[in-house]
């Protein structure tokens, strides 16, 4: 525990076979016996818990190196088997070394020039490089090449095909003859150790014949524990319980044996002795009945605990549990910095940090350890510490007793493990750990309450909602990483995604509506409402902006956007559309007539809206372009600062939304109404012509398909023009457009949705057509393929659908959960593909990415080796900045607002698909975008 | 039948006719001949020669000689490949700023140069300015460059697999009028990075030249040469069993619409192996007469010559028209790269595929990689999800690292790699484990999976570089 870092470092590990007489060396005992405790309940010598291989009860110690419980890592013992049996593992590796050699001299059957043309490839092969699995195929190759001779090459012998049967038999095809386990072994001692490096085969790690078991290893009792239940009953692991089983029939076998019992039994008991130790290796294998438990539950013997999730590379070696960890419900808090998380008082008391004390630090750890566990004082918090460390490596547990003593005896040297202050630097997680935002360094501040704490910024990079998510903290316990949490992970450091090179962390929701209602069409503030929202902007030293004077009246006032320009860097320049814009054919810029055209210069928003194109998460040009040339610092202050402005102004301005929002006059219901009752009727002429033949059909398409794609037009058409009139019905001043609008939440479709037509329900992108028989329910006829029996719902969510259109719509809810289930998991495991495939590359000195055995895959990283968070949108360099600094405001005529490129949204979770619908006017009718993510875990 | 196959496998051997026909008078199997031995033959009445190199070709497997056969056909000169003439030419922007960047010993990508030039084609600016605008974008992008020991590749796999989790699983329809299904979001993601052979929807995109671009009926020609027609689709067919034939009667506007004519049917249909030499056209009927008085054989022709090819190209099930930027191309159900590149009237520079396995078949490697990564972007693009070009290149090139297209997964790159215990990490365990005993296997411990395993520091970012120091002793003055 004193030497701290690493000294030494494993090099490299190298996999061999054991023989038999390396598993008989390296026992600590034989065992003989089945039983495994005496009447006592002490462990009986040479059964399978004996003392010699190791302790699982505290007290005891082990009868070979003396160590207690946790001391000893346990030591192998060995059974000794009647007669031979196969290694399942390597049945094939078995088959494919008897099918090559000769039966008789045990020669690889090819001729001296064939095997040195092949020895000569695999030197080249290593000389080139050639991974273990190319050598593997090339010696399967080789393999083959040798088997199915009719002759030996070299001694002449006649060869008889054999064959496997599953799992661990072998037969000669010809008469049907049994190889016996006994056999193949004598066949593959025979096999010259020159011609298994032919054939891949390291003679010096494995010979063949330690594949067929002579000896058996028996695990350490601290890899097989029993457990003793409340009765008092013991319960032995499974491995134990399989080795019982080897133990019994190898004794059986040999009794069987040495007193001459027919062939007949003895070869039954041997069949055994290979199903119990084939089990023992696998309890999976194909063939045979897997090996069960009494209550009849297969066995998890040697193969399953090292396979699958749960198994032991995945669960316990790729993937560790921690201690200085804790985990609970989340909740939000916008007065936090992004880069800060509230933590509880009762975590930080049991999370600690350890101190190494020195002769400066001495005094004042000393105070800490004084204090003892529990300082009683909460509020203010002071810390106090949980353990210390003596130089000697001892812990010793502070308790509000001995805590006077303990810091009496502090001497340099020493490591106190002090409890969480204010500023600590924390690992903070949430599962699904998707990308590397997933886990970002934040900056303790201890607060009362049971809950984490964080601003709502950081939501988007870990995908938290506050329904019910609870999330995961780390303290780190070395400088090293603390530092290079700080330098690498710390929040600020994340704010540029490297996914698509805009900002993953950003304004979100209400800040959306405040920076809307702080600048949309410039409102002004009087000094006590500009004060009341400036006052927030805490200690960041910012100057009040001199005031206009109102030339009829007077009086002062501030604007909102000069309110908003406190925030911007001085010196800071950029012009772009924002969210708002109608997209009019002939932009007139500066005039703008929704104040959609934002330009800001030397740090002054001279016009233009914020919204969620200006400082959101994902599409914030602002904040892209602060984070990328301001620096993390300053981005971090940025997001601070306008997540205080906003929530000052919308608080000014108030804001609130429900069902009324929704209203729409009684003259645009019965438009609405009147359309959707024509599209109705338009489908039920279309049903007509297609009963009666004269629907024309679509080439390529059945006449059927052909009406179902003609449906599915007019009703998605019915929905549209519903959407279209009721939003025309709701104006910029109706709360619920103000966000769809400024991108702050909910989209124009679901506006549409619930003051106009909820719209066709789908099932795998088709009308519901499933049910009863010809028809979705019984409320319809037969047959009827009409727009109410085929799941479209007329009525808004407002309005309320009927009975039918309420069962249709469940329908394709329904589908949408589903959906959302199956695709979790197909994605999760393509993603750990991925990352399996793709977690060895790296940017190496000379700019090339490689693998680790040094194999170019790039040779320049992304062709240009930008670092895709550094990016523009993509591109190298801000080309829009490139002139601008060249040729300053001469620039403007060669700067390039392309609509598509500034509009261009990066990796947007919510797309507005009422846009969407209109640019393309297709006939994209689902409704499946409604928010199922709510409601808990 | 045993004798037909067995005269088939002897004429596929290099054996004469007419010695054939002999053997089979006697015998009704291969090995029943090579038993006899040569003697037996020259019983027969072959000469003695021929009978022992009978036996010989007999001896050999099929399959040695379906090589040969391979070897014959590589013996084939291939028409020399066409040179590639057409090469970017640099505009004179272009040629200017590269000129200036050499000078000033900087070095630019070439898409910033492109950019650049593209920006300021219509300014008339000198060359102080020009000079200004390469240096300072250099500083630019040299500030903009990756870190060293960056993991470029758990990056590029996080930010291909996080939007994964908001992609929806329905397929829909293609964009545009040809409403042909096309596989889109997740299911087509997994499959690009599966590199499946065949993807579930196969799809080609055709674009036309000439005159076939601009005008509709040729256009229409052209897709029906492309379009797969079986005999159905032009014709129904009726088993006549009183007179054990089969008779097809064409429908002529089907026939006139896909421009086939009556006797280009009968031809096509006497390539049939089943009704080989049977068909005849009387009238405006076809009739294919049995040869042999049963059942099962009417069946087994009617069977065979259904779904005959009478034209098109194997695999695309269909071809649908649509108009683009006022010239017409062909969208495709299914495809065929290979074939649909010799059809006339096709811009072939410009065909387009879904089918990666297929575009590095025919036109390499490179092609191939290509392919991936505009399949990907616009997989990704249609859901509306921004993902780096660069970390999708990088999935790219790591699938075609090694000359042909690898999946990511158990049986490509996953499986592939150096380190046994990254291997067991990931799937199959045991396997991976028992395999690396036998051969005795070393595990250098390079990669990340390894050294978390072992418990050591990973060997990437931080992880990668050291700091050696040591510190002076107290004793040491210096």
């Amino acid at each position: 525990m004193t030497a701290r870092g690493i000294t030494k470092r494993i090099g490299s590990i190298k996999f061999s076979c054991v023989s038999p007489d390396e598993i008989r060396k390296m026992s600590a005992t034989k065992i003989i016996t089945a039983d495994t405790y005496d009447d006592e309940g002490y462990p009986i010598d040479m059964g399978l818990m004996d003392p010699h291989m190791g302790v699982i009860e505290p007290g005891l110690r082990c009868k070979t190196c003396g160590c207690k419980v946790d001391e000893c890592p346990g030591h192998f013992g060995h059974i000794d088997l009647a007669m031979p049996v196969i290694h399942v593992g390597f049945i094939k590796d078995i088959k494919m070394l008897l099918e090559s050699t000769c039966c008789h001299c045990g020669r690889l059957m090819l001729s001296e020039d064939q095997i040195q043309a092949r020895r000569e490839s695999m030197d080249k092969m290593e000389e080139l490089g050639g991974g273990t699995i190319e050598v593997k195929n090339f010696s399967k190759e080789t393999a083959k090449d040798a088997s199915g001779k009719g002759v030996c090459p070299y001694c002449g012998e006649e060869q008889v095909k054999i064959k496997l049967d599953k799992p661990t038999t072998f037969r000669e095809v010809e008469d049907n003859h049994k190889l016996t386990p006994k056999e193949v072994r004598e066949r593959l001692e025979k096999i010259p150790d020159d011609d298994l490096v032919t054939l891949g085969i390291d003679p010096s790690t494995c010979r063949p014949e330690w594949m067929v078991l002579t000896a058996l290893a028996v695990p350490p009792v601290t890899v097989r524990p029993s457990i003793t239940l409340d009765s008092g009953d013991r319960s032995e692991d499974d491995l134990t319980h399989k080795l019982v089983d080897v133990l019994r029939i190898n004794q059986r076998l040999r009794e069987n044996r040495d007193a001459g019992a027919p062939q007949l039994i003895v070869e039954d008991l041997w069949e055994l002795l290979q199903y119990h130790v084939t089990t023992y290796f696998d309890n999976q294998t194909s063939g045979i009945p897997p090996a069960r438990h009494r209550s009849g539950r297969p066995l998890k013997t040697l193969a399953q605990r090292l396979k699958g999730k749960e198994g032991r590379f995945r669960s316990n070696l790729s993937g560790k549990r921690v201690n200085f960890s804790a985990r609970t419900v989340i909740s939000p808090d916008p007065l936090l910095s992004i880069n800060e998380v509230g933590v509880p008082v009762f975590a930080a008391r049991e999370l600690t940090v350890p101190v190494h004390v020195n002769e400066h630090n001495i005094e004042k750890v000393r105070e800490i350890v004084a204090r003892g566990p529990e300082p009683g004082l909460d509020n203010p918090y002071v810390p106090g510490a949980n353990y210390v460390i003596r130089s000697d490596g001892r812990k010793i547990r502070i308790t509000s007793r001995n805590a006077e003593e303990v810091a009496e005896r502090l001497e340099v040297d020493y490591t106190v493990e002090r409890q969480l202050v204010d500023g600590d630097v924390v690992l903070f997680n949430r599962q699904p750990s998707l990308h590397r935002m997933s886990m970002m360094a934040h900056r303790v501040r201890i607060m009362p309450g049971r809950t984490f704490r964080f601003n709502l910024c950081v939501c988007p990079p870990y995908n938290a909602d506050f329904d019910g998510d609870e999330m995961n903290l780390h303290v780190l316990q070395s400088d090293e990483a603390r530092a290079e949490a700080r330098i690498l992970m710390q929040v600020q450091e994340n704010i540029l995604s490297p996914r698509y090179g805009g900002p993953i962390i950003g304004s979100v929701h209400d800040h959306i509506t405040g920076a809307y209602f702080l600048t949309h069409n410039n409102p002004r503030f009087d000094r006590e409402a500009a004060a009341n929202i400036l006052f927030r902007l805490d200690g960041e030293d910012i100057p009040f902006p001199e005031p206009y004077i109102d030339e009829v009246t007077g009086e002062q006032y501030w604007t909102g956007k000069q309110l908003f320009s406190t925030v911007l860097p001085d010196d800071f320049r950029t012009t772009f559309k924002a969210n708002i814009c109608q997209n009019c054919s002939v932009c007139r810029k500066e005039e703008c007539e929704y104040d959609a055209y934002v330009k800001i210069r030397d740090g002054q928003l001279l016009c233009g809206t914020i919204d969620v194109k200006g400082v959101g998460n994902s599409k914030g040009k602002i904040l892209d372009r602060i984070a990328r040339d301001y620096g993390s610092d300053r981005a971090r202050i940025f997001i601070n600062q306008v997540t205080r402005l906003a929530l000052g102004a919308i608080m000014n301005h108030g804001f609130s939304t429900g069902i009324g929002d929704e209203d729409i006059p009684p003259e645009a219901a019965l438009q609405i109404t009147n359309h959707s009752q024509e599209c109705i009727d338009k489908v039920s002429e279309l049903v007509a012509s297609y009963q009666d033949g004269t629907l024309a059909q679509m080439p390529g398409r059945s006449l059927r398909e052909t009406l179902e794609v003609n449906v599915m037009q007019v009703l998605g058409k019915a929905r549209d023009e519903a959407g279209r009139i009721a939003g025309k019905h709701l104006g910029m001043s109706n709360p619920a457009v103000i966000m769809a609008k400024s991108g702050a939440r909910g989209s124009m479709l679901n506006l549409s949705q619930m003051a106009g037509c909820v719209g066709q329900q789908a099932v795998r992108g088709e009308r519901l057509s499933r049910g009863y028989w010809n028809r979705t329910l019984p409320h319809f006829e037969k047959g009827d393929l009409g727009a109410y029996a085929r799941g479209f719902c007329s009525n808004s969510y407002k309005s309320g659908l009927s009975p039918t259109e309420f069962f249709f719509h469940a329908m394709g809810g329904r589908e949408g959960l589903v959906d959302t289930a199956v695709r979790t998991s197909r994605s999760g495991y393509m993603q750990r593909r991925l990352v399996s495939a793709l977690e060895d590359l790296k940017l190496t000195s000379d700019g090339t990415v490689r693998n680790t055995v040094g194999t170019v895959v790039q040779f320049r990283y992304g062709e240009d080796g930008a670092d895709p968070s550094r990016t523009v949108r993509g591109k190298a360099i801000d080309y829009d900045d490139l002139f601008a600094e060249v040729l300053g405001d001469e620039a403007d005529a060669l700067l390039h607002i392309d609509n598509s490129d500034i509009g261009g949204d990066y990796g947007s979770l919510e797309k507005d698909e009422m846009e969407y619908i209109e640019e393309e006017d297709s006939d994209e009718y689902d409704d499946l975008d409604m928010d199922y993510d709510g409601g808990g875990e | 039948m045993a004798k037909k196959d067995t005269m088939k496998a002897l004429l596929n051997r290099g054996i004469s006719d007419e010695a054939a026909a002999l053997l089979l008078s006697k015998y009704n199997t291969l090995s029943a001949i090579s038993a006899a031995g040569a003697d037996a033959l020259v019983e027969l009445g072959l000469p003695e020669d021929e009978a022992v190199t009978i036996i010989q070709k007999i001896g050999k497997r099929p399959s040695s000689s379906s090589k040969a056969k391979k070897v014959v056909e590589e013996e084939i000169p291939v028409a020399p490949m066409e040179e590639v003439t057409e090469f970017y030419e640099y505009s004179d922007g272009e040629k200017r700023l590269m000129a200036i960047a050499e000078e000033e010993g900087v070095d630019l990508p070439m898409k910033v140069i492109v950019d650049i030039a593209a920006r300021i084609k219509n300014a008339d600016l000198d060359d102080e300015v020009c000079r200004k605008l390469v240096t300072t974008a250099y500083r630019m992008y040299s500030s903009h460059l990756m870190d060293q020991n960056e993991s470029a590749g758990v990056m590029a796999a996080h930010s291909l697999g996080e939007p994964g989790t908001q992609m929806n699983m329905r397929t829909f329809h293609y964009a545009g009028v040809a409403n042909i299904n096309v596989t889109q979001g997740l299911p087509r993601l997994i499959e690009i990075v599966d590199a499946r052979r065949i993807p579930s929807t196969p799809s080609m995109d055709i674009p036309l030249k000439g005159i076939a671009a601009e005008d509709e009926n040729v256009a229409r020609i052209v897709a029906s040469n492309i379009e797969i027609t079986t005999l159905l689709d032009i014709a129904s067919i009726e088993t006549d069993i009183t007179n054990m034939r089969l008779v097809v009667r064409p429908d002529v506007r089907k026939m006139e619409s896909k421009g086939i004519k009556t006797s280009d049917i009968v031809e096509k249909l006497n390539k049939v192996k089943a009704v080989r030499g049977m068909v005849e056209e009387s009238d405006f009927e076809i009739v294919v007469t049995s040869d042999e008085p049963s059942y099962k054989k009417l069946q087994v022709m009617y069977d065979a010559i259904k779904n005959a090819k009478i034209k098109g190209i194997d695999g695309i099930n269909r071809a649908v028209l649509s108009k683009t930027e006022g010239s017409w191309k062909i969208i495709t159900e299914g495809s065929n790269l290979k074939e649909v590149l010799k059809v006339e009237g096709v811009d072939a520079d410009h065909v387009m595929t879904n089918s990666i396995l297929e575009v590095a078949d025919v036109l390499g490697i490179e092609a191939a990689r290509n392919s991936i990564i505009r399949e990907a972007m616009g997989t990704l693009g249609e859901a509306g999800l921004d993902v780096d070009i660069r970390h999708i290149m990088l999935v790219a090139d790591l699938m075609t690292n090694d000359g042909y297209v690898k999946a990511i997964g158990r049986h490509g790159v996953s499986g592939k790699k150096s380190s046994v215990l990254a291997r067991a990490a990931f799937e199959i365990t045991a396997a991976h484990l028992l395999h690396a005993a036998m051969v005795g296997e070393v595990d250098h411990l390079e990669g990340v999976t390894e050294n978390i395993i072992v418990g050591q520091p990973v060997t990437l970012g931080t992880g990668a570089v050291n700091i050696i120091y040591t510190p002076k002793k107290k004793g040491d003055k210096e």
